[in-house]
């Protein structure tokens, strides 16, 4: 029974948005953990979302955040944070889906029993192939905090040794070798 | 007369806007706004044709296997490939198990709330919704104390006041008609919905290896291994799962997604009378059966006018007539250049102006068939079966008709299926033929696999020159066609036709207004502030704004404002 899922959210096409998808990838190479422990690169699911927290004890989502902080700022945000608006935060696209998709289950006696979210300020979400560097440059730090929050929570998260190596398919060009017809 | 804009329009996937000018409580003029920027068709020029579906399934973060499946399956067409009969069973089953899963979350959670009043929920009686819901369905989630449980969690999230998600519902408003026991009794089924929702995503990851995006797919076939001897593949076991997963969803979305819409339609006859729009339909075949996709168990075809008398069939996927008639304008959308250009020709350079009404106002282009705007859909998907008397849709579609009469005596002719109630009602109906289809492809699959048949891949080979293909899929929203130019084995054009482009549509070059606009002609609207009306209709296309323009607004509103000037 899988019962702690690390989620990446985000467009990998919507340069910083993209930022989701690499973290969790970064830590799935870099850490190891039991299997009770599933990494998802979900993409930008809307309400679609509820089946992957269903019945689930800890969520930890990963993904772009709307803060008065500086480009590249990794923070920890708790549910309450944001049903209380006190942090007046606004996650990009994928807010909605998130919130309904909880409150749903919620209603429904299903929903996990914590969740937090781990928020990186993006420099923009708009289309654009690759992740800025003031952001790309802090999935190492995610990572580690990803794990940091799983031990603290008593799930053995420990460094992978040596660490996999990472490879995003979004990020890899795949261009097939042509003559000058383009 | 006033003009209402209500942007964006929430519970869709995506972002839409919509206007509509109101004169005496009637609408008279509609225009449907796309709010984000389509690109995702540019990052493909230059890719592997062998690896386009893994982009295209990130055109939208929703329909991810719609658009993997329809690229393989133009790319196989410029090729001329044929596929093992494996492949395509297990591609059937992926999509059945997707678009099972789409329905259900449109009907419950995107749109039932337009017509389900949460706030009547505590005034029913428990006893008398568990009989109402017991003497229509053999349910065995009906019982009495089921539902009072429900109706107590509603109680407190209305005594807390805080409605959180439920907070922006149009309660208490006039066009709200059904009873508190039938609230509750919809109610109810949107929660339970959410493990059905679960059930149809596990049948697209045993067969998909992850969902979403799944990882199985090649040009030329799936990589599914398939030995009856191995643990690690496609074995017994794995078949077995299946089948107690689908026999677990098949009587939520029988005996509860079916008996629901028909209730919602006794309830709400108007809506038979409102909505029709573009009563031109397309849609296009799928399920196909064999390597050479000759034969498929769901038809395609054309109906112009709301002629119900005259089909004109989509034999296959090779049908001339569509790969001639489909083109795409921009005069009304925010790109360079206007008139129509054909898929294989197609250019998106934005050319953004703000909305302007008699101008640009959207980044939806206008596709056209023949000239003609037409409507895609699960509407379109059983008008086009129960006209040209395809068996499983007759028998579907006049089992809801006849559960309606059941309510209350309404009597639904197929013609009336022509409206906003039709279209949802349509879901359903489609729903419960897939549900069948899905235990008959398990079977083809087991059977085929039992008779000595593993291959699941032809090796695809590209050759020098330039070559072009199509390839279809009668996705839960509609018809939805992939047009790819390949060069070299690389892409040199690439071009989405998705069904809420269909739908969405603006204008084209001639004014002649796309069917979500057309659909809105005649709306009452009772309450300007609260356009629940316009709404309902809009919601009964299931519009998914992710696909059609291809991106996210990242600087998205938190909630929609509508504003009457």
């Amino acid at each position: 029974m899988r019962l702690v899922s690390v989620i990446g959210l985000g467009n990998v096409f919507l340069g910083d948005d993209g930022f989701g998808p690499l973290a969790v990838e970064t830590f799935r190479c870099e850490y190891e953990c039991p299997s009770s422990v599933e990494v998802l690169d979900l993409g930008t699911p809307g309400l679609d979302l509820a089946p992957y927290l269903y019945d689930k004890e800890l969520i930890i989502v990963v993904d772009t955040v709307h803060s008065d902080a500086a480009v590249g700022t990794l923070s920890i945000f708790h549910e309450e944070d944001f049903l209380s608006h006190k942090a007046k935060l606004r996650i990009t696209g994928h807010d909605p889906g998130l919130w309904d998709a909880l409150a749903h289950l919620r209603l429904a006696g299903h929903a996990p029993s914590e969740l937090i979210v781990l928020g990186v300020n993006p420099e923009s979400c708009e289309f654009a192939e690759g992740i800025s560097d003031e952001v790309s440059s802090t999935a190492g730090q995610a990572a580690a905090m990803i794990a940091h929050s799983l031990t603290d929570r008593g799930i053995a998260c420990d460094p992978r040794q040596p660490p996999a190596v990472l490879k995003l398919w979004w990020l890899n060009k795949g261009y097939v070798e042509r003559s000058a017809a383009a | 007369m006033a003009r209402i804009s209500i942007d964006p329009v929430t519970r869709i996937e995506g972002h839409l806007r919509v206007d509509v000018e109101v004169d005496g409580g009637v609408v008279n003029k509609a225009w449907a706004s796309c709010t984000m920027w389509r690109g995702l068709e540019t990052i493909l020029r230059g890719r592997d044709a062998r690896e386009g579906w893994v982009f295209a399934q990130r055109f939208c973060g929703v329909c991810t296997t719609v658009h993997a499946v329809a690229s393989v399956r133009a790319v196989e067409d410029a090729l001329s490939l044929e596929i093992p009969p494996n492949a395509q069973y297990i591609r059937n089953l992926i999509l059945i198990g997707h678009a099972l899963h789409d329905h259900i979350v449109h009907f419950y959670h995107l749109s039932a709330l337009d017509f389900v009043d949460i706030l009547q929920i505590p005034k029913a009686d428990p006893a008398k919704a568990a009989s109402i819901a017991e003497g229509s369905s053999s349910w065995t989630g009906n019982s009495r104390q089921e539902l009072a449980a429900v109706q107590t969690k509603v109680k407190g999230l209305v005594a807390s006041g805080q409605l959180g998600i439920f907070s922006h519902g149009y309660w208490g408003h006039p066009a709200m008609k059904l009873s508190p026991e039938v609230n509750l009794i919809l109610f109810s089924h949107y929660l339970q919905a959410l493990d059905f929702q679960r059930k149809s995503c596990q049948v697209v990851a045993i067969l998909g290896g992850k969902t979403p995006h799944i990882q199985n797919l090649a040009v030329g076939g799936v990589m599914n291994a398939i030995n009856l001897n191995s643990l690690a593949t496609m074995n017994m076991d794995r078949l077995g799962m299946l089948k107690a997963i689908l026999e677990d969803l098949i009587p939520f979305v029988q005996q509860v997604f079916l008996p629901d819409t028909c209730l919602l339609a006794a309830y709400y006859p108007e809506y038979f009378r409102l909505g029709r729009g573009v009563a031109n339909y397309l849609a296009v075949p799928d399920l196909p059966l064999d390597a050479k996709a000759s034969k498929f168990d769901l038809p395609g075809g054309i109906i112009m006018n709301g002629n119900l008398a005259g089909v004109r069939p989509i034999v296959d996927w090779q049908d001339a007539e569509f790969r001639k008639a489909v083109t795409e304008d921009s005069t009304h959308a925010w790109y360079q250049g206007g008139g129509p250009l054909q898929p294989y020709k197609g250019q998106q350079i934005p050319d953004y102006t703000d909305f302007k009404e008699d101008a640009k106002y959207t980044w939806v282009k206008a596709p056209r068939y023949n000239g003609n705007p037409m409507q895609a859909g699960p509407l379109a998907n059983v008008l086009v079966g129960y006209a040209s008397g395809h068996p499983l849709t007759r028998k579907w579609t006049d089992t809801a008709f006849n559960r309606i009469a059941a309510v209350n005596g309404l009597k639904v002719t197929p013609d009336d299926m022509q409206s906003t109630m039709g279209r949802y009602l349509a879901r359903s109906i489609r729903s419960s033929m897939l549900s069948d289809l899905a235990l008959e492809h398990l079977q083809l699959l087991t059977t085929n696999i039992l008779n000595g048949d593993d291959t699941t891949y032809n090796a695809p080979q590209f050759p020098a020159g330039e070559i072009m293909g199509m390839g279809m899929h009668e996705a839960p929203r509609g018809a939805l066609s992939h047009w790819v130019v390949i060069d070299k084995g690389a892409f040199t054009n690439y071009q989405a036709v998705v069904p809420t482009t269909w739908n969405a549509s603006p204008r084209d070059e001639k004014g002649v207004p796309g069917p979500y606009e057309t659909s809105l002609i005649g709306s009452p609207v009772v309450d300007a502030e609260k356009p629940l009306e316009v709404l309902r209709t809009v919601h009964s296309f299931d519009p998914c704004m992710a696909c059609s323009c291809h991106t996210l607004d990242a600087t998205g509103k938190e909630i929609a404002q509508v504003k009457v000037q």
